[in-house]
């Protein structure tokens, strides 16, 4: 299967370790989120997939072998910092590029038609880049990085900048990269976005891989917590919780009427069953809602336990209750 | 596979050079410019061959001073015109007439010291012509009148002048010669050449750089490539200025004839121009593009390339001045065989004739046995240059071991 692998990957700037045994894989088929704040490494990382930056140590592998300049051929590509040569036509541009990826001018010319038509930009194929909107380069820039019908796709931020029609497009775009069988790696602070299309989510920070899995997997805590919205007085309702073994309870933040309660770790999951028998004992029960972090809580808490000894720890996540 | 990638660049450069409407303009323009100079040339060169006769008018009583006059014209290279003059003839008009037909002097009275009449001035050279005529009148007079031959005289006199024989060897030419005109037009031409495709190459890199291109481009293709593809397209497109200006030039002198008067070989000089083009512009294009990399806006591109320019033009004005004076001194022979002196000093040396086989043959071997260690210095340096971002990047940060 293609899979891409970064395996062990080290960088150090000076004396600024930009990439710590940075470790994961994006599998065929997959759209793989690659998340972090600013500075922890996704732009790096990507670099070295790319080959534009050579890793200290580590190794980084296509379908089992090393990503060469050759496989490289058929990664597309698009860094962080967008760049296309300004006073050359769109078209010209993005056949020249696909050129470079090893396309006949008639195949790359058909491709650049489908590419800039599908992308909105087909109009303004005769125009230099220059002269086209940030939001339209932006198109052409996507088109850059698809034209060559790429068996990896690496993308650096690929809805920055781009209206939300365009994200539609974009979207539809990996999803289907992705059902044909391609890896697809992109980086976003977008993080809605990332919870709806990604299969698999990386936060990175410092350097180091910090959290993976599916959405699901890292939404689940092994702290769960509930909201409550008892038709009584929250003193009553937190006197009764209180009996309850492994659970603490407390006001909900922000809900004055509503009571936040959580389980210790390690406490059987029927517990929260337990927890709306004693609620209904106070009066009725209008709301119960199993808490759990969306992507945003978690991305916070990672990068706020910027020096927690456990960096895998993801703090309890209480401000988002709407769902 | 990577050499049909390096020539994908080397055309995207000469596509985008070359269809600029800017690049159209100005070459036309420059066409038109040296076609319409070598006419403008010819035709002062060709006025100046052509220039009228002066006309001198002779008065019959000093008529025996005519065949003088001519002898003596001829020995000065004067184009001298003799008028007969009756001796009643109003010579004051003559010499006030309009146009052509004006005379410079009229000669009348006594043929051993006659008069000269001229409206202002003498002109020198006729003055000069007429007083060796008469001085020559007078002592084939005297010659006769003792009883002598005038013509062995003559023949006596003319032979009595000193054998001058220089150490030198004979055939050495002359040092402002057309020798030295050729020479130093090819070799501005090949400075210019230089600087204007060192700077292209430059300004080419800096855009790649600045406009970030350049990530998705060594995202796909070697470092090494793309620069080796924007020097192979930069110099395609500057040799064909090169041939279209210098075809153009060279044709209009064929069409006009200007070359009568050069004995100088121009099909093999040209020949020597462009060798040395070539091999100069692989030495300085890499060294151009490699160190371009190492700045990051256009702005700053001087910092690079003023030290660049320095090292072409020292060996462009060392040339100029030290091989014409003593084209086979020790101090030329030497610098002539080091490959940022050589494209220049070694055309003029030729030119010059004082250029062995195997002095030529030396230089090039050298200059090409350099060009691969140019070639690895630049690409280092543009490795490690072109994805550097911010300030200059200093030398020799980008000649350590690695990529950043």
């Amino acid at each position: 299967m293609s899979t891409l692998e970064i395996d062990h990957v080290s960088k150090s700037y000076g004396t600024l370790r930009a990439l710590d045994d940075l470790t994961f894989d994006v599998r065929a088929g997959e759209i793989f989120g690659f998340v972090g704040s600013n500075g922890a490494g996704k732009t790096t990382a990507m670099r070295i997939m790319l080959g534009v930056l050579a890793a200290d140590s580590g190794s980084v592998r296509w379908n089992g072998t090393e990503l060469d300049l050759e496989a490289r051929r058929s990664v597309g590509y698009m860094p962080e910092e967008r760049g296309l040569y300004p006073k050359m036509k769109v078209g010209e541009q993005l056949e020249f590029l696909a050129g470079l990826h090893g396309m006949s001018p008639t195949q790359a010319r058909d491709a650049v038609v489908r590419w800039t038509d599908r992308l909105g930009v087909g109009g303004r194929r005769g125009d230099h880049v220059e002269k086209l909107s940030l939001g339209n380069q932006q198109r052409v820039q996507l088109a850059a990085a698809l034209v060559h019908n790429p068996a990896v796709l690496v993308l650096d931020e690929p809805f920055s900048g781009l209206d939300p029609v365009a994200v539609d497009v974009m979207s539809a775009v990996l999803r289907e990269r992705a059902a044909a069988g391609v890896p697809v790696i992109f980086s976003s602070h977008q993080l809605d976005l990332v919870e709806r299309l990604c299969d698999r989510v990386g936060i990175v920070r410092s350097g180091q891989m910090v959290a993976l899995g599916t959405i699901d997997e890292l939404r689940t805590t092994d702290r769960p917590q509930w909201l409550l919205d008892v038709g009584a007085e929250p003193s009553g309702v937190l006197a009764r919780l209180a009996e309850v073994p492994g659970v603490t309870a407390r006001v909900a933040p922000g809900r004055p009427h509503a009571v936040l309660a959580t389980a210790a770790p390690g406490t059987p999951p029927e517990v929260g069953q337990q927890v709306l028998r004693e609620s209904l004992a106070v009066g009725p029960v209008h709301e119960f809602t199993p808490v759990r972090p969306c992507l945003a809580d978690l991305f916070r808490g990672v990068v706020s336990a910027e020096h927690d000894a456990e960096p895998t720890a993801v703090a309890p996540a209480f401000a988002e209750v709407a769902r | 596979m990577s050499s049909n990638v390096v020539w994908m660049v080397a055309r995207r450069e000469i596509k985008t050079r070359m269809l600029t409407k800017s690049t159209i303009i100005s070459m036309a323009v420059m066409l038109v410019v040296i076609v319409a100079g070598i006419f403008v040339l010819d035709y002062f060169a060709t006025r100046d061959a052509h220039a009228p006769a002066s006309k001198v008018g002779v008065a019959q009583s000093v008529s025996a001073l005519e065949e003088h006059l001519e002898v003596a014209a001829a020995q000065q290279g004067l184009d001298l015109e003799l008028v007969a003059l009756a001796d009643d003839a109003d010579a004051e008009e003559a010499l006030t007439a309009e146009g052509d037909d004006a005379l410079e002097a009229v000669l009348s009275g006594d043929p051993a010291s006659p008069e000269m009449l001229v409206a202002e001035q003498p002109d020198d050279a006729i003055q000069q012509a007429v007083s060796t005529a008469v001085r020559s009148y007078v002592v084939n007079e005297q010659v006769t009148g003792l009883g002598g031959n005038p013509a062995a005289f003559e023949e006596a006199l003319a032979s009595a002048v000193p054998q001058v024989r220089s150490i030198e060897p004979e055939d050495s030419p002359d040092r402002f010669g057309p020798a030295y005109v050729v020479s130093m037009v090819m070799i501005s031409l090949l400075l210019f050449a230089l600087i204007g495709s060192g700077s292209i190459i430059a300004m080419g890199v800096v855009e790649e750089k600045t406009s970030r291109v350049v990530e998705i481009l060594l995202a796909t293709i070697k470092p090494t490539q793309l620069l080796a593809g924007k020097i192979l397209g930069i110099g395609i497109f500057g040799m064909f200025q090169v041939v279209l200006l210098g075809g153009a030039a060279v044709g209009g002198v064929a069409a006009t004839g200007l070359t009568r008067s050069l004995e100088v070989d121009l099909g093999a000089s040209l020949a020597l121009l462009v060798l040395w083009f070539l091999i100069g512009y692989a030495i300085f294009a890499l060294l151009f593009g490699g160190f371009a990399a190492l700045v990051s806006r256009q702005e700053e591109i001087g910092s690079v390339t003023t030290p660049l320019m320095f090292l072409l033009f020292v060996p462009y004005y060392l040339t100029m001045f030290m091989v014409p004076s003593d084209p086979d001194s020790t101090m030329v022979r030497v610098l002539s065989q080091i490959p940022v002196f050589a494209p220049f000093m070694m055309p003029v040396r030729n030119a010059f004739g004082a250029l062995s086989g195997w002095e030529l043959g030396l230089s090039l071997a050298i200059s090409l046995a350099t060009i691969p260690l140019l070639v690895w210095i630049a690409a280092r340096v543009y490795q490690r240059g072109v994805l550097h971002t911010g300030g200059r990047m200093k030398l020799g940060d980008a000649l350590k071991a690695g990529r950043s």
